[in-house]
């Protein structure tokens, strides 16, 4: 089936079978491996990206789904001149990856967030419900924690 | 303006895992797994898959050569020829079923899809017989895995028989029996491997904790010499002690892209991983301590019946790591443990992040708080009169291991004023006089831990280069999986050598770049291959003033090193080390580095809340205090410490693998069954460190990132049970959950 992914702002037409996962399609057809699979039954989060803006598991999405519509993941991070986002920024502060699988997963979930609402960092009862959805196993998620606060609210230390 | 030299490519998308790699025409290979735990095959059949479109081949043990095996691992005393002798492990199930899970046939196909288009055509039958699950059920032989042989693998002990009399004599003795619950090390990469044939060599990719090791088993296993084969460790997703093996499926994937001279690979998904990834711990523990009145131990025994899963080749020896360190950091004169190592019906046992240590700890501290119940003396305190002094090292323990160094009081009572015990002392009284408070309980647990490996697996290799740019590469046979290598190995030999961070880069996990290495595992990594880079560029300073001194007509003891350069002693221009190679020709040297044990140690403490109830526990906080000597980058350390307390509190309170009568794992949805702690699970942790450093390491480091799997786990069932004030330690089987709670709390 053909279809058409705009990708970090690129436009990606697709030949797929339409029972392809959006993760498989992402990493295998348009070579953007940033997109982990952790668990492939929708519990780990490490596929997180953005469709249209909103988290989904990639997991848990065909890739026939996102047909005509936009996706953006770890590597559509950096801003337009190439600079880090302030949340990558921020998790290398705060130690908040040791082995990296989970990380792309935790920066897209807050990448959203942040961008749906730039005073999240704010409240901590929703930053914690954000670290909540994913699974890390090496960092404790504590310093994942802080580096969301870190990376949306500039200035702050939590 | 990144904190650890990884950082930038990991956040970025530009980590490169196995599974990203590219290689043109790669093939995916997938398992066709028994849903039996324990029976005979027959019949499989692999004519539908081939016709599959997009399969290109599909295998069971019938068409491999009868010898395709699992190699057993005799590295650190995992496994020994008596514990696999006439039980071979074949590559895929001849007849005999022995773990839910186990491949019996293997498609390999265009992609992912294909293969498991093709693997659905795959027909065979499993009969069922009896499976046997915990130690004790299959100890008894009434059910075999192999037959005609016992299910007891191995057999060991550590220390001495201990007299009935030292027990009839003693004032008190606890006598307990504790369940160490087998558990998933659950890294969230699982398992890869990428092998790719080219020339007449073969280049191996894999998430791996220790490179050369697996190029020596498959070099073995392929009958070839080692230097044909690379095995390449690119980034890795985690680890925590379970990607230092050699596995069926890597001797399938190596053996089918030799034989179809095409790459193929293997990455494991998670709910295969969920009956197939290697367990940790998995023993049934019996123990007696005994105290004179004072509290004074005189006598423990720890009896030990492990699960070592089907196949004993990968960790039939390993409870012995418990068996010698049963004696804890106390003083006890008299200690003996016995280890039967049986086989079960479940994945092999391998070491999973402690790996035997916690097995010790656990077993001991509980025992120690049932013991303070008893006398009704504070469990602090009870430790106190008990713990090795300082001036006691170094120290022979009646359990044969020699500790180096440590100061065990000073790290609890650094837990006790981070804690604020007496605060929480006082809390708990209150609540104990308030009726409608919930009960709130207080846990201890001091741990003393080995780092480094065992005689014979002490050393590391170990390389610096300079180069004619100025740069330096170091070269070690370590492999990272989330520790922060590069950042550290090159900051450290920066500093040795006098130069910038900048110039520094470190080249590790690759066979092709080192001729031997052992590889990053039983915490050795800072210990061992540190020191094994620091004792590198001590040589490469020593090449460079002789080099220097040729060059100059100087005798080299008139030839200064600073600053990563040479100069004249007397004064002169000095010549930087990219000059001096440009001047006198390539400058490399290789090294290897034995080191001693080390012994970590710590404190670690918590409080609990309990509600009787619901069975529910809250812990409402946790304090590690962790002594592993020197410490190379303590915000990396600091990291290891809390995830590991992490997952010291999955241990105690979440993570566990029911199963069915018949044998079978009950985790059909995968990680909503396996519960892995998650951010909704974290109390309040506190990390803190002493600092005594080893005697036994130039660097004085001892190892780190094992503490919290050691210490945390007790210290939070010890706070349920003192919540509760149970009489019977025992009854308390990790993992907490609230059925365990609620009918303990009965
Ligand atoms: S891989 Fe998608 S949620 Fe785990
Ligand atoms: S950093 Fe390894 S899983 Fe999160």
């Amino acid at each position: 089936m053909k279809i058409t992914l705009t990708v970090n702002d690129e436009v990606h037409p697709l030949e797929v079978e339409p029972r392809r996962v959006l993760a498989d399609v992402l990493r295998e057809d348009c070579r953007l491996t940033g997109t982990h699979l952790g668990c492939e039954h929708g519990v780990c989060g490490a596929c997180t990206v953005l469709v249209d803006g909103r988290a989904v598991r990639s997991c848990l999405m065909l890739a026939v789904q996102c047909d005509g519509r936009s996706v953006r993941t770890v590597e559509g991070l950096r801003g337009p001149g190439g600079e880090p986002h302030p949340l990558q920024r921020a998790f290398s502060a705060e130690h908040a990856l040791q082995c990296g699988f989970c990380t792309p997963g935790f920066l897209m979930v807050a990448a959203g967030a942040l961008a749906a609402d730039p005073t999240i960092g704010e409240d901590p009862d929703r930053v914690r419900a954000l670290v909540e959805s994913n699974i890390c196993r090496c960092t404790g998620y504590e310093p994942i924690r802080r580096a969301i606060v870190r990376g949306s609210c500039p200035g702050s230390v939590a | 303006m990144w904190s650890r030299r990884e950082d930038e490519r990991l956040l970025t998308g530009g980590g490169r895992y196995v599974a990203d790699l590219v290689v043109p025409g790669c093939l995916d290979a997938v398992f066709v797994r028994s849903g039996v735990a324990h029976g005979v095959l027959s019949a499989v059949d692999c004519s539908e898959a081939r016709r599959v479109a997009g399969v290109v081949g599909a295998w069971s043990a019938a068409d491999f050569p009868s010898g395709l095996h699992v190699p057993y691992t005799p590295s650190a005393g995992l496994s020994a020829e008596e514990a696999v002798a006439g039980r071979e492990w074949p590559a895929l199930v001849k007849e005999r079923v022995r773990y839910p899970g186990e491949a019996v046939a293997v498609v390999v196909g265009e992609d992912r899809y294909r293969a498991e288009d093709g693997a659905a055509e795959v027909a065979f039958q499993v009969g069922p017989l009896p499976a046997v699950v915990t130690p004790r059920a299959a100890a008894d032989d009434s059910v075999r895995l192999f037959d005609g042989l016992s299910n007891v693998a191995f057999q060991g002990a550590a220390g001495e028989p201990i007299e009935e009399s030292v027990w009839r004599r003693a004032a008190v003795v606890v006598e307990a029996e504790y369940r160490q619950q087998l558990l998933m090390p659950t890294p969230m990469e699982c398992r890869t491997i990428l092998a790719v044939p080219g020339g007449d060599r073969l280049t191996v990719w894999s998430g791996h904790q220790a490179p050369h090791r697996l190029r020596g088993q498959l070099a073995a296993l392929l009958g070839w010499p080692v230097d044909r084969i690379r095995v390449v460790a690119p980034d890795t997703g985690g680890a925590f002690g379970s990607k230092s093996a050699i596995f069926p499926e890597y001797v399938v994937v190596v053996f089918l892209a030799v034989l179809l001279g095409r790459p193929v690979r293997w990455i494991e998904d998670r709910m295969e991983s969920m009956l197939t990834a290697t367990r940790g711990r998995g023993q049934d523990q019996r123990v007696r301590l005994a105290a004179d009145a004072d509290g004074q131990l005189l006598a423990y025994e720890l009896t030990i019946d492990a699960d070592v899963g089907a196949y004993p080749h990968l960790g039939a020896g390993l409870p012995m790591q418990t068996a010698r360190m049963a004696t804890g950091p106390y003083r006890t004169p008299r200690v003996y443990a016995t280890v039967r190592s049986v086989l079960t019906n479940t994945m092999a046992t391998y070491p999973y992040r402690g790996a035997g240590r916690p097995e010790a700890t656990i077993a001991l501290e509980r025992s120690m708080d049932a013991l303070a119940r008893r006398l009704r003396i504070d469990p602090a305190e009870l430790r106190r009169r008990n713990l090795l002094p300082p001036e006691s090292f170094p120290y022979r323990t009646p359990t044969g291991r020699v500790y180096d160094s440590g100061d065990y009081g000073a790290a609890l009572d650094l837990a006790l004023e981070t804690l604020d015990y007496a605060g929480w002392r006082a809390e708990q009284a209150r609540r104990r006089g308030d009726p409608s408070a919930l009960p709130l309980g207080i846990g201890l647990s001091c741990y003393v831990e080995r780092s480094g490996g065992e005689p014979g697996g002490l050393h590391e290799f170990a390389g610096v280069e300079a180069r004619e740019d100025g740069t330096v590469i170091a070269r070690c046979g370590s492999a990272s999986s989330g520790q922060g290598h590069e950042t550290t190995f090159s900051a450290l030999v920066a500093e040795e050598l006098g130069v910038d961070q900048v110039r520094v880069e470190l080249v590790e996990g690759d066979t092709d770049e080192l001729p031997d290495g052992v590889g990053s595992f039983a915490s050795r990594s800072a210990q061992v291959a540190g020191a094994a880079l620091r004792q590198a560029c001590e040589l490469l300073v020593q090449e460079a003033r002789a080099r220097a001194a040729g060059l100059w007509g100087l005798p080299v003891a008139e030839v200064a090193w600073s600053g990563g350069a040479v100069s004249p002693a007397r004064g002169g221009a000095a010549m930087d080390l990219g000059e001096l190679v440009k001047a006198t020709g390539p400058l490399r040297v290789e090294d290897r580095f034995e080191s001693d044990m080390g012994f970590p140690f710590g404190a670690h403490a918590a409080v609990a809340e309990v509600d009787p109830e619901l069975g529910t526990v809250r812990v409402l906080r946790l304090v590690a205090v962790d002594d592993c000597g020197v410490v190379l980058n303590p915000m990396i350390v600091k990291g290891q410490a809390f995830g590991s307390a992490v997952q010291g509190l999955g241990q105690a309170l979440y993570e566990g693998i029911p199963f069915d009568d018949d044998g079978v794992p009950r985790l059909a949805n995968g990680l909503l069954d396996y519960l892995v702690p998650t951010a909704a699970e974290i109390p309040p942790i506190t990390v803190k460190d002493t600092c005594t450093p080893s005697p036994g390491t130039p660097l004085g480091a001892k190892g780190a990132g094992e503490s919290g799997c050691i210490g945390t786990p007790a210290a939070i069932v010890n706070a349920v049970a003192d919540a509760l004030r149970l009489a019977d330690p025992g009854v308390l089987r990790m993992p907490l959950t609230p059925d365990v709670v609620w009918r303990a709390a009965r």
